[in-house]
């Protein structure tokens, strides 16, 4: 391998035996979507299709043409000053940018920070800087192509699927939680309101100074003038719902099922978290309005959640507080606290998986395994759940680079882990020269996860790598891919601002 | 005023806080004067999304107010909450968002005299403003007490009304909004209401639990006028929802505005607009959780008249003769599961 790689950022496993077909995994890096055989580790497709090297290089220097439909959704422009009636200007900017959603602008984000996977047939992704929520089939030969793309108001934080699957619900950097559908309806059309003339809300019965009566006199001019400048806006020109929101940046999203029991049939959830140390639990789709708890004890922000597969009454949380937390989420109920390594203000949770085996003859009891993985860390916590629903430490694996995704195989009794390619261990910003392999698999063995050497999965995808970086990357350029790769920390309080 | 040198203007200002503070600290039993709102004024918006350097309980179990309604304190010592502070006899229940000054909170104090009531306001000097508000009225009240029941006491009489001119600055106007509580006794000696800064947008759900308050003052909120700052309004269907999972089914959600615009953006928000004949029936939101209440019912409620009348800014609209426009609405119950 030469030069340096970008590493996995996203890794799903596609179980499709259920189906007849062979196990695809879905794997992320750059801005590249790629699809692999499970078995085999043989490279299915590269989304999007590489394009020519020439046009490839000029993708680096992007934004100028990039940012389209979402510069336009932004919130209105600031009016401009006027200060005769007869100062008027056209304004041509209102006029440009009317780019259609579906255009393909293919060098318009640089990584694929968010990936979720429908009925085993679709793909779901955000691309990071476009702001894009794209849909791609997944055929049976593993191709990837892109069937939508909608642009969102806000970068998002978090992406997941209602428990049919049929919906997608998405957790963005202002708080606000959208759901709409995988597949869109039918043509959108968005429920136009008949053109209002602009009237400032204001009137001189609400504003006395002379200054705002001086704006508000401003204000009306503008009315007077700009009737070309009310044509409607184009924002989120499909089919959506705002179901919740936070005042706060939201930071993880998951969508939770809990099984019929004795009193209470089969209730879905979402789970949300935020900036503000909450975890809220809302009623799932279409009652998401309905808040049933706020899940207290966090003093930072949360970023990670995980309701175990095998286990949907509890709850672990983790953030910016060196500690998480085991809950039982419905009653705001904390069943244990577990301290983490490292200092207060310093420790922030990158992820928290849950992978389940059954039993096989490695391992004479079912596994419920909780790994944890810090910001920045190449070493992988590894819990599993008793059955009082608190979860017990018994083993720290060591990475040969940071800890940046985990997928279960639970099938294989193994998980395969991406690290970081680029940055040296421990480091969030310290560079290697070379790039080490993306990926590295372990098995769970007499009570111990130990690696796997010779899975040949591995091998053939390590073997192949992923996309390079160019060959000479200038320090700014680093700290971007630092930066999108290693964002947690940002979300930390400075309180240093009042007034 | 705006040409006033503001560093002057600065100094004043705290030394006339400090002083408040002082006297607010000596237990000499003599009453405590009303405090100046000249010296507290403050930019009348906030930035709901910046930190600012707030304190919040990790969690409604973790609050202590004691501090807060030191009359309601449980004789128990025994029995603390999460934090180790004493607990209450009654639940904090009427929360008024964005309070201000306190019109409302020194109005409604005498209403509810056995209903616990906080003030909560995001600007620093406007909360302590109504904190020493609420301290000198409690005092004042104290001291008509002692002296109705000690009629033959000697004590200056005009030491609770009349404003101190030591300073070079001319004699300001008589503080006329805070003649109440100085010459009568009111029942509740307003030690059921108390003023908290913190920005209720993103911290309500940790000062309130699940359906604890009856009743949700929003008065005159900041109108943002412009588009681009709706997002910043106190009233939305996100905020709603967190609205309903503090009050009660049946608790009241009351708002007042001057401006109509936000009038019918609050209807807007709380209230399913009118549907088309034989056309789809409307999204679920939060708007299924509240119903409005009849102009019939809020003519027979006393709170609402408080609100109309007796807050500082409704004060103001009324000496501009600017209109008001009301809109209270009921909680209804959590609609069913669905199957």
């Amino acid at each position: 391998m030469t030069g340096l790689q970008h590493p996995f950022q996203c890794l799903r496993y596609v179980n499709r035996q259920s189906a007849g077909q062979s196990d695809i995994l879905i794997a992320t890096a750059g801005r590249n979507l790629y699809s692999y055989d499970a078995s085999s580790g043989q490279r299915l497709d590269v989304w999007p299709q590489p394009v020519d090297a020439n046009v490839e290089d000029n993708a680096e220097d992007k934004s100028s043409d990039a940012a389209p439909a979402s510069e336009s959704q932004g919130p209105p422009e600031k009016r401009r000053k006027l200060s005769s009636p007869s100062e008027e200007q056209k304004d041509a900017k209102s006029e440009a940018n009317p780019k259609g959603s579906n255009k393909e602008a293919s060098n318009s984000w640089t990584n694929i920070p968010l990936v979720t996977v429908a009925h085993g047939k679709y793909v779901v992704i955000m691309t990071s800087e476009d702001k894009c929520v794209r849909v791609l089939s997944l055929d049976n030969e593993g191709k990837l192509q892109q069937l939508n793309a909608r642009t969102m108001p806000k970068k998002l934080s978090a992406l997941t699927l209602t428990p049919d699957e049929n919906n997608i619900l998405t957790g963005d950097k202002f708080g606000d939680v959208y759901t709409f559908p995988l597949i869109p309806s039918g043509e959108y059309v968005k429920v136009q309101a008949p053109a209002k003339p602009y009237e400032p809300s204001a009137t001189n019965l609400t504003v006395h100074t002379k200054r705002n009566l001086e704006s508000l006199e401003q204000q009306m001019r503008q009315a007077a003038l700009s009737k070309t400048n009310q044509a409607e806006r184009v924002v989120l020109n499909f089919e959506h719902q705002v179901i919740i929101g936070h005042v706060s940046l939201l930071t993880e999203l998951i969508s939770v099922t809990r099984p019929a029991d004795s009193t209470v049939g089969k209730r879905n959830y979402i789970l949300t978290a935020d900036r503000d140390e909450h975890i809220r639990v809302s009623r799932g789709v279409p009652q998401a309005h309905v808040i049933e708890q706020f899940c207290f004890g966090h003093t930072s922000f949360v970023s990670s959640l995980c309701v175990p597969s095998f286990e949907s009454k509890v709850l672990v949380s983790g953030g910016g507080d060196n500690y998480l937390l085991v809950w039982d989420w419905l009653e705001n109920q904390i069943l244990q606290k577990v301290q983490l390594p490292g200092a207060e203000g310093e420790t922030t949770v990158r992820g928290i998986w849950d992978v389940s085996l059954e039993p096989t003859t490695d391992n004479a009891d079912p596994v419920k395994a909780i790994f944890v993985a810090l910001e920045g860390s190449s070493q992988l916590l590894y819990y599993t759940l008793e059955s009082d629903n608190t979860i017990t430490h018994q083993d720290t694996l060591q990475l040969s680079g940071n800890v940046l995704e985990l997928v279960g195989l639970d099938s294989r009794g193994s998980i395969l882990v991406a690290v970081d390619t680029l940055r040296q261990s421990d480091s969030t910003s310290a560079w290697k020269s070379s790039s080490q392999p993306p990926l590295e698999a372990f098995r769970l063995s007499s009570g111990k996860w130990a690696p796997v050497e010779e899975d040949s999965m591995v091998i053939k995808i390590n073997s192949e790598g992923t996309s390079n970086l160019p060959t000479t990357i200038e320090e700014k350029q680093q700290k971007e891919l630092n930066d999108s790769m290693y964002n947690l920390g940002n979300l930390r309080k400075r309180g240093d601002s009042d007034e | 005023m705006a040409t006033q040198n503001p560093p002057a203007k600065r100094v004043k200002r705290e030394e006339y806080r400090r002083k408040v503070q002082a006297q607010q600290e000596s237990t000499d039993g003599s009453a405590i004067k009303m405090p100046q709102k000249k010296f507290f004024r403050q930019r009348a918006h906030a930035n709901p999304f910046s930190d600012h350097r707030l304190e919040y309980p990790i969690s409604p179990a973790h609050m202590d107010w004691s501090s807060h309604y030191p009359a309601f304190v449980d004789p128990d010592t025994s029995k603390t909450n999460l934090s180790g502070g004493r607990k209450l006899t009654k639940e904090v229940e009427v929360v008024d968002i964005g309070c201000g000054f306190g019109g409302l909170m020194v109005g409604l104090a005498p209403l509810l005299p056995d209903t616990l009531m906080v003030g909560m306001e995001i600007r620093i000097s406007v909360l302590e403003y109504l904190s020493s508000r609420i301290h000198a009225l409690r005092s004042q009240q104290q001291c008509l007490k002692n002296k109705a029941a000690n009629p033959s006491s000697t004590e200056p009489q005009d030491v609770s009304t009349q404003p101190e001119n030591t300073e070079s600055t001319p004699a300001p106007a008589p503080a006329n909004d805070d003649e109440i509580g100085t010459e009568k006794l009111f029942p509740g000696n307003f030690e059921n209401i108390t003023a908290i800064r913190s920005n209720t947008m993103k911290f309500l759900p940790n000062f309130f639990g699940h359906h604890q308050l009856s009743k949700i003052f929003i008065c005159f909120p900041d109108p943002h006028f412009k588009a681009r700052k709706h997002k910043a309004r106190i009233i939305s269907e996100s905020l709603n929802s967190e609205y309903a999972f503090v009050l009660r089914p049946g608790g009241l959600l009351y708002t007042i505005t001057d401006v109509e615009e936000y009038h019918h953006w609050v209807l807007r928000h709380f209230l399913h607009g009118e549907q088309p004949e034989g056309g789809p029936a409307p999204a679920a939101s939060s708007k299924d959780l509240f119903e409005r209440v009849s102009e019939e019912e809020l003519a027979l409620d006393p709170c609402v008249r408080v609100m109309k009348f007796e807050t500082e800014e409704s004060k103001k609209v009324t000496r501009n003769k600017g209109n008001k426009y009301v809109a209270v609405f009921r909680r209804k119950a959590d609609p069913e599961w669905p199957a």
